[in-house]
């Protein structure tokens, strides 16, 4: 799915300038807070966001809509799971 | 029927927690895995310098392996005050660099019995193998972690297990023992046969640690820094700062009142500048070069070597003279100096 078919947010980080492993910590704190089925955008400028938020939902059995190129930063859209 | 036991891992995703994991969960315990920032992982220090030489990302092991094994997982922040005390004043003495491997484990493990009780788990595991490392996997260090840690009894090493006295989960019946491993010593064929039994494919070759505290170049700095406090007439400590310069840059001691630290690459020279505050700024001016800071109170002599340095380390190197800035908050000066090509002086210089 592109970046422009991607769910509204109900709620968006901004993790810019935090590098390996707080943006996940971050999700993790954020998703605690949403209720299931709601979708966070994570904004990120660690490069690694590309490889560990796929890894960290698959673990968490949370699901990734998608991680984006943009610009100098990468936005990674999570929905939290809904059990 | 048997109860479903909750157990905490403790995993890096290598080899060994991969396999510890995979063993546990075999049986049918719900897990949750818990990996701990410290600060000195190096893979984490590679991402954070923009990745690999050929410009590839080091993964994140714990989160592949918790992903492979679909083990929720929680990063636990431990690098502060408590941790960085331990480091300075280990109990239990270092290993061959800067590492208090016995003291590191207790402290992880104090925290991995408080995130136990919180979850109402029944136990922690490990993927600690008997004999593996020298100092911290040896039967008597193993339990003076699982001792000094409060764990006692609930602290399982899944593929020693059989090497090792029965812990409390498998008195109980929640972990069925003979499922448990016999392995001990360094070599990893017993392991990689294991990985191939359990359909373990991909995990990280074995490099005997990813931590800076275990790297000589690393050491030397490491305690540079708390040698200089203690010249000072300080308290020998350490800051989260220092953390975050000592694996960055070229470092010299010009004295245990000033020292150099110049970035080497432009990765570097960017993670410096986040930290000029309470540092002198150091760069050459009209020619390309690194940033390098200064931490301390140096002489004028001090700065004008400090100055040296950095124009020996830019475009202007065998130019006779290189201006060079030293930005101090609001205060500029400029030193017009000749490059340091007395390589026997950089060298002892250098921590």
């Amino acid at each position: 799915m592109p970046l422009e078919d991607m769910p509204l947010p109900a709620r968006t980080i901004d993790t810019s300038g935090q590098l390996c492993p707080f943006p996940i910590v971050e999700t993790a704190r954020a998703v605690k807070g949403l209720d299931a089925g709601a979708v966070l955008l994570v904004i990120a400028t660690d490069p690694g966001i590309a490889t560990d938020m796929p890894m960290w939902c698959k673990a968490t059995r949370n699901e990734h809509l998608g991680t984006f190129r943009d610009g100098t930063a990468w936005k990674s859209f999570v929905r939290k799971q809904t059990r | 029927m048997k109860r479903q036991a909750k157990a905490i891992a403790m995993i890096s995703g290598g080899l060994d927690s991969t396999l510890a994991l995979a063993l546990v969960r075999r049986q049918g315990v719900e897990v949750k895995a818990v990996n701990f920032y410290t600060g000195f992982c190096i893979t984490e220090t590679q991402r954070r310098k923009g990745g690999r030489p050929d410009g590839t990302i080091p993964r994140n092991e714990a989160l592949r392996a918790a992903a492979d094994l679909e083990v929720d997982i929680e990063y636990v922040d431990i690098s502060g005050r408590g941790y960085f005390d331990m480091l300075v004043n280990p109990r239990w003495g270092y290993g061959a660099n800067a590492n208090p491997c016995v003291d590191c484990r207790v402290f992880m493990m104090r925290r991995a019995k408080e995130i136990m009780e919180a979850e109402g788990a029944d136990f922690v595991f490990t993927g600690e193998v008997l004999g593996q490392r020298p100092k911290s996997q040896r039967r008597d260090t193993l339990r003076i972690v699982e001792r000094e840690s409060g764990l006692d009894g609930r602290l399982l090493r899944p593929l020693s297990a059989k090497l090792l006295a029965p812990t409390i989960p498998e008195q109980e019946g929640l972990v069925d023992r003979s499922l448990l491993e016999d392995i001990s010593g360094r070599s990893r064929h017993r392991q990689m046969e294991l990985a191939a039994q359990l359909g373990i494919a991909d995990y990280p070759q074995p490099a005997g640690g990813c931590c800076y505290l275990t790297d000589e170049n690393f050491a030397r700095k490491f305690f540079d820094v708390l040698d200089a406090r203690e010249a000072r007439g300080e308290a020998r400590r350490l800051e989260r700062e220092d953390v975050l310069l000592l694996s960055t840059g070229r470092h010299f001691r010009l004295s245990p009142r000033a020292k150099l630290i110049v970035g080497r690459t432009e990765v570097e020279n960017a993670l410096l500048e986040h930290h000029v505050e309470g540092r002198a700024r150091v760069e050459a001016r009209d020619v390309l070069g690194p940033v390098a800071l200064v931490e301390g109170v140096p002489t004028w002599e001090e700065r004008v070597l400090a100055a040296r340095i950095v124009a020996r380390y830019g475009k202007g190197k065998d130019a006779p003279r290189v201006a060079v800035e030293w930005r101090e908050g609001d205060l500029v000066e400029v030193y017009e100096v000749e490059p340091e090509h007395d390589e026997a002086k950089l060298e002892a210089l250098r921590v």
